[in-house]
């Protein structure tokens, strides 16, 4: 399963998704798309706008910049998460904590 | 920061890190008919391998401990009913 942990100054995923093997999971696909999308659009508007830290099967966000686009498009990735999240419980868990 | 690298699959168990109790099984036990029906046989040939009684001796037929069917005299195999729904095997003389 894969594991969402949204802080308000970090975002940390981990896990499998578990839903088929390896080149044919689309929950993972999915979230992997919508994830570097994100991570990628915030990064062409400004280099410094956050940090992404990535190893074997953890990815951390951090360090956002407080500007009206990256705090939009991180909104927007965050809805389409929980969207996925409703469609797929079995394979995503997002985790919201408030610090 | 540069660019995350799109890896779609990024999330997927990797091949081959799943393991399973399962892949193992016994060597075949060759088990069945050792002589055809009519064949011409010795006293003490092995006639049918099974495990229980799924044919049962008929004449001049011996079962060992393990339900091996054997003929006790040389001739020729028969394979026949017994009863509404079971077989038997037996020997008769040339």
């Amino acid at each position: 399963m894969i594991k969402i942990k949204i802080k308000k100054e970090q975002i940390t995923i981990t896990g499998h998704a578990n839903f088929a093997d390896y080149g044919q999971d689309i929950v993972c696909a999915s979230v992997s798309s919508i994830v570097t999308t994100t991570i990628n659009a915030i990064l062409s508007f400004d280099e410094k706008a956050l940090v992404y830290e990535e190893n074997k099967d953890k990815l951390n966000l951090k360090k956002f910049k407080k500007d009206h686009i990256t705090e939009t498009l991180l909104k927007n990735m965050i809805r389409l998460l929980k969207e996925l999240a409703q469609s797929y419980p079995q394979n995503i868990k997002i985790i919201e904590e408030e610090n | 920061m540069k660019f995350l690298k799109l890896d779609i699959q990024r999330f997927a168990h990797k091949k081959g890190q799943s393991s399973t109790q399962n892949g193992r099984d016994s060597r075949g036990r060759r088990l069945g008919a050792k002589a055809a029906d009519g064949q011409t046989v010795k006293a003490g040939s092995i006639l049918y391998r099974q495990r229980g009684t799924k044919i049962y001796p008929g004449v001049n037929v011996g079962m060992g401990k393990d339900h091996t069917l054997y003929a006790t005299i040389s001739g020729i195999v028969k394979f026949e009913r017994l009863g509404r729904d079971k077989k038997k095997v037996s020997v008769y003389e040339a």
